[in-house]
């Protein structure tokens, strides 16, 4: 086989290198996609969650077509192995979404397995799941000095463009 | 002595002086004149000015009825690159199209390309074949066109938006199976081969373009690609005449089904497509030259 650059460099490539190979990198995907829907909520480590989220909010734009668009089921057939989930998704998870454009997932960072490879793990959740919530990364307190005066500096801002808006007209 | 020399010496200096400035003045009052000369003469400017060229309005056709086609090199890959590089890249494209016309062709198309050659008699070069590969994106957009002289096969890879084409004509205009005939290479010469004397086929500016559905036969095996593998997805070879079932069902193994499933491939660029063509078309009808 006739080894070029192209194959050794990777810049620009997106998808990560799972399992045996791209076959088996895409049943996996398929498997933890199936769980994160049966579920809405799982826990994986932390390169396979990444990947699924893109996947999964791919799925999500699809079902939003509607059951009775061709392409939407047979994506939804394929990523879907546990046939029964397939009403699931186009009945409860695309209306619950209809009014988000995008984001309809969530990770959050867990403390690595026990196990003895210590893998680093992540939950990811549909949002609007009905479990308690999770606690993902605290945005700064709002609370603080700083961040009210910048707050602050936001809203003068604001009203200064609205006011040169109303004067325009 | 020395102080008459010294005194000759000023003298010379201010005559220098007074004889720079009048010159100095005569060459500025010179000039001027000329300029008043021109500006009361009026008919006979000292620098050329080429005519204007004929702006060509066809207005049998509607505007509705024409066929929409953005050349493919308008559309950046998928990219981390800043959109501007794009625009800019755009800009560009169009100013070289305003001065020369870079016809609708596809590949599968007859065309003939006349390039400034320093070396050849006459100073152009014609070269005529059938496009077999449209690459590149933006100024380095490319296409390659396949012919056989002399029983020699040759290919030859123009770069559209090079200052040395002078002239791109679309001979035939149509569109093939697929869309990289690069499987002429190791197809029977019968299917490489255009005639230099063809004369242009006239071709409609509505409608969709005509599609030539030939199956091409192929050369014995080795090729140079395995055009039978799934991954190059070749409609435009006759397989039953050169490989056997078993075979066929063998190239099927690299076939990945799964690709067409994969959203991390997809890329839609009808959003784009409509965009650029819009930008292109409304720059296009501006005035062209001056």
């Amino acid at each position: 086989m006739r080894v070029n650059i192209q194959m050794l460099i990777s810049h620009g490539r997106v998808a990560r290198k799972m399992g045996l190979g791209p076959e088996s990198r895409i049943n996996m995907l398929r498997n933890i996609l199936t769980g994160l829907v049966r579920h809405e909520r799982i826990e994986t480590t932390r390169g396979r969650a990444d990947e699924v989220q893109f996947y999964a909010e791919k799925l999500i734009d699809y079902a939003k077509k509607g059951d009775t668009d061709e392409k939407a089921m047979k994506m939804a057939n394929f990523w879907l192995t546990e046939k029964d989930l397939i009403p699931k998704l186009f009945k409860v998870l695309a209306p619950r979404f209809e009014t988000q454009p995008k984001a309809y997932t969530r990770m959050a960072r867990i403390p690595n397995r026990e196990n003895l490879d210590r893998a680093a793990m992540a939950v990811l959740e549909y949002k609007g799941n009905p479990f308690p919530p999770l606690q993902t990364a605290k945005r700064d307190n709002e609370l603080t000095l700083l961040n009210q005066l910048l707050k602050g500096y936001r809203e003068q801002r604001a009203q200064q463009a609205a006011a040169k808006r109303q004067d325009v007209l | 002595m020395a102080a008459c020399t010294r005194r000759l010496d000023k003298v010379m200096f201010s005559i220098r002086l007074l004889r720079n400035i009048q010159q100095k003045n005569e060459r500025f009052l010179s000039t001027s004149m000329r300029r008043l000369d021109e500006g009361s003469d009026g008919g006979k400017p000292t620098k050329f000015t080429p005519p204007p060229k004929p702006v060509i309005i066809d207005k049998t056709q509607s505007e509705a009825s024409l066929r929409k086609f953005l050349s493919p090199e308008f559309i950046p890959p998928r990219q981390r690159i800043n959109p501007l590089k794009f625009a800019i890249e755009r800009k560009d494209m169009i100013q070289r199209r305003k001065v020369l016309n870079i016809p609708e062709f596809y590949v599968g198309s007859v065309l003939a390309v006349t390039m400034a050659d320093p070396h050849a008699s006459g100073k152009t070069n014609r070269f005529m074949g059938i496009c077999i590969q449209r690459g590149g994106h933006g100024l380095g957009a490319t296409f390659v066109l396949r012919n056989i002289i002399d029983g020699q096969g040759v290919e030859i890879c123009y770069e559209m938006y090079s200052p040395r084409l002078q002239q791109l004509e679309v001979l035939k205009l149509e569109k093939r199976l697929d869309n990289n005939l690069m499987y002429l290479r190791d197809a029977l010469p019968e299917y490489s081969t255009v005639n230099l004397d063809m004369k242009p086929v006239p071709h409609s500016v509505t409608g969709d373009v005509p599609v030539n559905k030939t199956r091409v036969r192929m050369r014995p095996k080795p090729w140079s690609k395995r055009w039978e593998r799934p991954k190059y997805n070749v409609q435009g070879i006759r397989f039953d005449l050169c490989l056997s079932p078993e075979k066929l069902e063998h190239a099927q193994k690299w076939a990945e089904p799964w690709r067409e499933y994969d959203m991390l491939k997809e890329y839609d660029t009808t959003a784009l497509e409509e965009r650029f063509l819009k930008e292109v078309q409304t720059e296009m009808s501006k005035s062209t030259c001056p």
